[in-house]
């Protein structure tokens, strides 16, 4: 179990990381997501003990280790670069935090357990420089798991591999985490990544905590713009609330109902900003459209075909910008008018 | 092109050089200035140390290999030595500090570089002047260290001109370590100096091994150091070439061959033991 609690970083007059708190379950993987610069790798980094936070504090397994050097956290590293001993072999490189940790048990079947698990065997005696880019990740792997460490951390660990191989390292490293069951913190800003692998993605910005919560739960229930805009696509109406029953919002040529189960309290404030997920769009040519509540004509801008469906961009007459999917085998045109419909469950508030 | 953490611009060539140079001649040129002044002069000097006035051809080197000439021969290389490992230490621990510490590297780089634009003998007027019984810094502490013309002078003298020539190879390969490599040892559980022993040092080696040959190799060729800084007793090689050099010739010139071959086997026997175009190459 990892609690933290207020951590705070200031490089200078610079404020890196704002009060930050969160808490992983044992066994739990948990991802901070985040733009670059949004203070997620310096967070890592001050529960590995490598940054100092100026306040705030680490609780590993209930032990505070705000002030332990970080040779004493019992932490497992994997980093962005896989870091690896240049100059000792595998072998050495897995033997180096047995010896240092003085972990119980034979070193040796320890070493050849974990190499097992990364299917590594046959590399136990070469060096790092011999290996691809991908082995030297599992290695640094299985050099960060070795000696069991309280907990995983992993820096960007999939940096640099080609797509192919990171979806399937992606699969390993979520099948070896559970096998072990080490509690895991992990950081990246690949928003597929982290809804992929994680039990609880903790979203930052701007050195501040956005939202925390299982994967689904951010995606369908945004609690922040930022949160919504930045994991998956959308697009975004803002507006006033016109009436209460049923509820509904004027946005500037709009009018957008809402679900009628809809918490009021949420129609709260005077400007309220609506999402609508591309995936709740239904689109059909303007002759077709009916007259179904949050039916919008507008302007195909934009097609991009993807292959197994096209993304489109419709401009509507108000210059917003929706972004809906369309059928791969239908054949869409800049310049085609379309009418574009969306369920008033499908709007999200924030 | 990289050198260490500096890229080199591409310079291309100018204008009038195209089609006027070609790689043999600039080749040739590179070889021919060797030839003319290193090589030439070499051979002048072997062919002077032989003996052709009748009776054994390698006469001279009787003399060269005995008594005080040897004794000087062995002076110079223990010298070397000494200066060598006080160099690496003290190099090492102020290359390391401007790697890791030191918050303005390059200001502490020229720092280090800076005394290399003094000539080598004002340093050692410097270095006298400083152990100077009657100089201004024995007299503030009211006593004479006793090092001006021992043994200890010379190598304070030195080491204190050969420095830079061991931090900055030191330097340059204490740098070029990865930070992320020390945060892994770390957090594996090593405490610092166990880092340092473990991950820093070997991954500098080849820094320490190319500081050692300049050292050493400048070191062993002083004349300035045991002219000014030592006694009687401490001459060098280059000091008893030189003296020598004025009444007997051909003494001179074998003694010449002979510390050249000698640096030469120690640096084949060095090169056993390290690799040394792999290192040069490393840096």
């Amino acid at each position: 179990m990892l609690e933290v609690k207020n951590l705070t970083k200031y490089y200078d007059d610079l404020l890196a990381v704002d009060d930050v708190s969160f808490r992983i379950e044992e066994g739990e993987f948990a991802t901070l997501l985040g733009p670059s610069g949004c203070g997620k790798s310096t967070t890592l980094h001050m529960i590995a003990g490598l940054v100092e936070a100026t306040s705030g504090t680490v609780h590993l397994r209930g032990n505070d280790v705000s002030d332990t050097e970080p040779y004493n956290r019992n932490i497992g590293l994997v980093f962005q670069h896989s870091a690896l001993f240049p100059h000792m072999t595998v072998k050495e490189n897995l033997r180096y935090g047995l010896k240092m940790q003085e972990f119980d048990g034979d070193h040796d079947d320890q070493i050849a357990k974990y190499l097992e698990m990364v299917q590594m065997t046959d590399h136990a005696d070469h060096k790092p420089g011999e290996l691809s880019g991908g082995q030297q990740r599992r290695i640094s792997f299985a050099r960060a798991l070795v000696y069991e460490p309280d907990i995983l951390l992993l820096d960007e660990p999939l940096t640099g591999l080609d797509r192919v191989l990171r979806e399937e390292m992606r699969n390993e490293i979520r099948e070896i985490q559970q096998e072990v069951d080490v509690t895991t913190l992990s950081v990246t800003h690949d928003q597929s990544e982290a809804l992929s692998m994680s039990d609880k993605v903790i979203v930052m910005n701007e050195g501040r905590k956005e939202q925390a919560g299982a994967p689904q739960e951010l995606y369908e229930e945004p609690e922040t713009q930022f949160v919504a805009e930045f994991l998956g696509q959308s697009t975004k109406f803002e507006g006033k609330v016109a009436a209460n029953d049923p509820p509904m919002v004027r946005a500037s040529n709009q009018e957008i109902q809402l679900a009628s189960d809809i918490d009021t309290d949420r129609l709260d404030g005077d400007s309220l900003s609506l999402y609508v997920r591309p995936e709740k769009i239904n689109i059909s040519t303007a002759e077709k459209a009916n007259g179904t509540s949050n039916t919008f004509v507008g302007t195909v801008s934009h097609v991009e075909y993807l292959g197994h469906r096209a993304e489109l961009e419709v401009t509507l007459d108000d210059e917003t910008t929706v972004t809906a999917f369309g059928n791969a085998t239908e054949e869409y045109a800049v310049g085609d008018e379309i009418a574009v419909q969306f369920d008033p469950e499908g709007v999200t508030i924030v | 092109m990289k050198f260490g953490a500096v890229t080199l611009p591409d310079v291309s060539v100018p204008e009038w050089v195209r089609g006027r140079s070609s790689p043999k001649l600039l080749v040739g040129l590179g070889l021919g200035w060797l030839t003319l002044f290193f090589i030439a002069p070499v051979i002048v000097l072997f062919v002077e140390s032989l003996n052709f006035g009748g009776g054994d051809l390698f006469a001279n080197y009787r003399d060269a290999l005995s008594g005080v000439y040897l004794e000087t021969l062995g002076r110079t290389l223990y010298y070397a030595l000494i200066t060598t490992v006080v160099c690496l230490v003290l190099g090492y621990t102020i290359a390391y500090f401007i790697a890791f510490k030191a918050k303005r590297q390059f200001a502490m780089l020229a720092l280090v570089l800076l005394p290399l634009w003094i000539a080598i003998i004002i340093r050692y007027f410097g270095v006298s002047l400083f152990f100077l019984p009657t100089g201004p810094v024995q007299q503030l502490f009211g006593t004479d260290f006793g090092v001006l013309f021992t043994t200890r002078g010379v190598v304070i003298g030195l080491v204190s001109a050969l420095l830079p020539f061991a931090i900055l190879p030191m330097y340059n390969s204490i740098q070029s370590i990865d930070d992320e490599l020390i945060y892994a040892s770390e957090v594996l559980g090593a405490t610092p100096l166990y880092t340092l022993r473990t991950v820093i040092i070997p991954l500098s080696l080849s820094g320490v091994v190319a500081a050692a040959l300049f050292v050493y190799i400048l070191a062993a060729g002083s004349y300035l150091a045991p002219a000014l800084l030592g006694g009687p007793a401490d001459f060098m090689m280059a000091n008893v070439i030189e003296q020598s050099f004025t009444y007997d010739l051909d003494l001179a010139a074998t003694m010449s061959v002979v510390f050249t071959v000698t640096l030469l086997i120690l640096i084949g026997l060095f090169n056993h033991y390290a690799n040394i175009s792999e290192v040069l190459s490393d840096l």
